[in-house]
Order: structure tokens, then sequence, then C-alpha cells
């Protein structure tokens, strides 16, 4: 049975015509002790459908040691969208629900080149000069948290310093625990700095300086 | 198992002038966008959410929207309100407004990417969650306390929460949270709810849920190893503590209307309209939960959109 209705699908190629440039989705799975991998994998084939530029390439995640460490993946599901090259945007569980409007945002960002950011925006990005890397807990349920995503994703494709990861929390316990999550959007920042909630721009810029 | 929401900014062009722009995507907004569509006027909607439907989408059912005998998921109203006035032409951009020019002839919405300009304005920016202002709430803030039952309510699997609130919103969210959480107490100021009497019988069928009445919390007393809540009873006028593994706060709403002090009428925060829902600005128009007005519901907002938009629509053809 599809996990895409035909309605959803119909949507998808109608968002999708916009693309430009081909998009290729690696997934990281494995068969076993893996809470979504099986649906993560049905839902990218079943998405690789609906457009021509759009390709899915499936990496084993205990035996593809070298695609693993090359993207940094260190969880599964994970899907990493590249474009013309790697940068650095992920998820890390299934992108479902409200989600899966921030997969599509991020496919058509790298497809297209077409982003949000301000011109403050770009220019504290252009004058990073340290590793970034932002988390984003969500939930699928969440309306608020495709925004606090796809910005992170944003500035992931404009700058070469930022990574970004989508973090479902019920698939990955460990780290909403690790790092004390109990609601979302929460954006992490590195390693002890976070902000709450879909907040605008200037705000993450904000808490990413206070970061480094 | 899963659904998949598919709900993308548009690109629109800010080098024209629109007959009418949108302020907010809630259903006031969306059934404006719907009417001006079908009027043919050139319609732009600007949502700063990535997601279109304001409080609709993190409700999870609608019981009291007209049409649906059977409850209708919050989110998936919004997407069909949001589906319906797309397909007759409304366009939506996904940015955040932060300053407006409603005098002159054109006036002007200005986000950080853009100036967009249009011949009239609707604001349908809707409300926010009230927060208890009391010691602990903004410190724990997304670590225990939540003002969103949808988005983290799965973070409390067989565990103990306080609901603060007494309308529909609070006791319905109960109801959401209480799938997941083994034992809700909900805490009111005053010995009756002002929820519907449906959802009151509901509420008050649900085993996991214990009414907590006449009663205040003081501080919201969390550290890393002890979450309590210290209420005080306005009867007893006593203080108590209660143990809790994180509090939902569900006590009315603020309107988003900082955008427009100083250009508009307002009373008490919210727009003052006349009855056709025109603002004390000409070319400036104002629906739903974001204007003065005794009942804010979907059914209200989308009759406010729709009226709107017909004055509009009535206001450009003169």
């Amino acid at each position: 049975m599809p996990i895409l209705d035909e309605k959803v699908i119909a949507e998808v190629k109608k968002a999708l015509e916009h693309m430009k440039n081909p998009v290729t989705l690696k997934l990281f799975t494995q068969s076993f002790e893996c809470g979504y991998c099986k649906e993560t994998h049905q839902l990218l084939e079943e998405l690789i459908t609906t457009n021509d530029l759009l390709k899915l390439e499936v990496h084993q995640f205990e035996s593809d040691k070298e695609a693993v460490e090359r993207l940094g993946i260190d969880k599964i599901p994970a899907i990493a969208i590249l474009g013309e090259k790697d940068y650095g945007i992920r998820f890390y569980g299934i992108p479902a629900g409200y989600e899966f409007s921030s997969l599509l945002s991020a496919i058509l960002m790298v497809s297209t080149g077409l982003h949000k950011l301000s011109d403050e925006g770009k220019k504290f990005l252009d004058s990073l000069n340290k590793p970034v890397h932002l988390q984003v807990f969500v939930t699928p349920t969440c309306p608020y948290c495709p925004q606090a995503v796809i910005l992170a994703h944003q500035m992931a494709y404009y700058s070469d310093k930022v990574k970004a990861d989508m973090v479902e929390v019920s698939e990955f316990p460990h780290l909403t625990q690790k790092y004390s999550v109990q609601g979302v959007p929460r954006t992490t920042i590195n390693e002890d700095w976070y902000q709450e909630g879909a907040a605008p721009e200037h705000m993450i810029i904000e808490k990413i300086k206070e970061a480094l | 198992m899963f659904d998949f929401n598919v709900s993308l900014s548009a690109n629109a062009d800010s080098s024209q002038i629109y007959d009418t722009i949108i302020i907010g995507g809630g259903p006031a907004g969306l059934s404006a966008g719907l009417y001006a569509a079908r009027y043919k006027l050139k319609t732009l909607m600007i949502e700063k959410a990535a997601i279109t439907g304001g409080q609709l989408t993190s409700t999870e059912w609608v019981e009291n929207y007209p049409g649906f005998p059977e409850p209708v998921l919050g989110k998936k109203l919004a997407k069909d309100m949001e589906d319906q006035a797309r397909f007759f032409g409304l366009e939506i951009i996904n940015e955040d407004v932060s300053k407006v020019n409603l005098d002159g002839e054109i006036k002007e919405i200005i986000t950080s990417l853009n100036t967009w300009k249009a011949r009239t304005v609707l604001i349908a920016t809707g409300s926010s969650p009230k927060t208890l202002d009391v010691p602990g709430e903004k410190e724990f803030s997304g670590r225990g306390v939540s003002y969103c039952a949808t988005c983290d309510g799965p973070f409390y699997p067989d565990k103990t929460v306080a609901v603060v609130g007494g309308g529909n919103s609070a006791l319905e969210e109960s109801l959401f949270i209480a799938k997941y959480a083994s034992k809700i107490y909900i805490i009111h100021r005053r010995d009756s709810f002002r929820a519907d009497p449906i959802v009151i019988d509901r509420v008050k069928a649900e085993s996991k849920i214990e009414l907590i009445t006449d009663t205040i919390v003081k501080e919201i007393a969390f550290d890393a190893s002890i979450r309590k809540l210290i209420l005080h009873n306005k009867k007893s006028a006593q203080d108590s503590s209660l143990d809790v593994d994180g509090v939902f706060v569900f006590i009315g709403a603020n309107p988003n209307t900082a955008l427009f002090k100083g250009q508009l009428d307002m009373q008490d925060g919210y727009i003052v309209t006349d009855r056709e829902h025109q603002t004390s600005v000409k070319g400036v128009w104002a629906a739903g939960d974001v204007q003065v007005k005794s009942l804010r519901q979907v059914a209200t907002a989308v009759g406010d959109g729709a009226l709107a938009a017909y004055k509009i629509h009535k206001y450009l053809d003169s």
C-alpha cells in the first residue's frame, strides 16, 4: 500500500514543478533496529516518482562506512539533500506530518537556489569563521516546527560553515534527553546553546553569535 | 499511521501593486482570500509561519464548525481552506512583516525581504497564547512549560501534567494530552468552567483528569531534579504544592497587533472596526480574532473574512 495518497502525490507534483536542477536524496538506513527506516525508504521511493529531477541513493548505515563518514551521518533514518554539492542539509527521522513540507522546501531550495535569508542574515553568515551545527528538534504534529527547520536549512544552504539537521524527537530519545528537550521546535546551536520556538532569523543569529 | 502535509511558499512579485494584501493566514484570512480571489482581485496573503492555518493547525479536533458532523482535524480543515483559496488564485508567501505604512492611497507592508504594495489591506493576524507571568514560567518555557498540546503532548507518555485554564482550549487540549499522559490536573481560578457544557461533560468523564478549582498557579518551581507547582487556593487562602512533569498553559490569547500600534484605533489591544470590518483608516480592514468582538471561533472568523473581502471588493469597484 502506498504511503503517499493520490491527492498528496498530485500536490507534490505541482509543488515540484518549479524544480530547475537535479537533487539527490541520500537515504541512510538499515534493516534492523531502526524505528522508521522502512517507512522513510518507502516515502522517498514514492516521492522520487513525482519529478524526474529527483534521484534516490540508498546507503546501508552499518556497511557503507565511507558515505556515512563523508556525510557525517550518526543516526538513522537519515536523509541528506544534495544538489551540486553537499550543503549540510539533513533530516533525521521520518519527515512526516508537517515536516513533509520542510522536506519539499529543502528540495526546492537546493534545486532552484532560492531562499529567504535577509541581506543582514547573509552578511552575518558570510562573516562566520567557525563551524555552526544547528539541530532542530520537532514533532510531526507541530505546525510551528517547519519554520525553524526551513530557516536552519537555508542557513546551511547558504553557508559552508553551517550544517543543519531536523531531528524527530520520538525516534531519538537519547538526544531529547541529552539536550533536555521538552518542547518543540527547539534549535540547538553547537552543543550548549539553544533557541526555543519558531524564532525569526535575527533571533537565531543573535543566539549563534552568543554560541560562538 | 502517517500523514504528509504539503504547504509551500509561493514566489510572488513585489514590483506590482496588489488589489489587496491579507496579513495572516488563519481561518479569517483564508476565507477572505477565497472570496477576494473569486472577485478576481489581485490578492496576496502574507503568513509568517511556514504552515498556513493559524491556530487551527495546533487544534486537534474541531467539532463546532458546521458541515462536519464527524469531528474534523484542525490541520485538515486548515489545509482544505488553504487549498480551496489557492485553487481560485490566492498567492500565499511566508514572510514575517516587520513594519506597515497604512496611510495613503498605496499601503506598504514591509518584511525582511520585500516591500509589498497594495490598494487595500486586510489584517487577520489573530492572537497568541497568553502567559501566566509567574516565576519559573519564562525560564522553563519549552523545558516543561508549553502552550501547544499537539506540539508537546508527545513528550509526556505516562507522565503527570497540569493544564492551566478553564475555557474550551484548556479542556479540549487536556483531552488530547490524555492520549499520552497518565494523569492530568486542570487548574482553574474559578469554581466553574467557561468551556462549552459538552466539553465539560467529556472532561468529567475522563478518569485521568482531575479538576482543581478556585486555584491559581503562584510559581512554576522546576529545577534539574524536582518539578512542582506552587498553588494558591483562593477560597481557603492556603498554598500547596503539586508534583508534575510538565505544565500546559491555556488561559486565553493576546491580539497580534504590535505592528499597528499608533496607526489604527484599538481597544484593549484589539483593532476596532465597524460592523463591516472597516478600521479607523481608509482602505484597511480587520477580521477574525484580532478585532474587537465577543466570540472568537472558526465559524465567526470565516464570516468576518468573507464580509471584509466583499467590502474590499466594493471599495475597489467604486
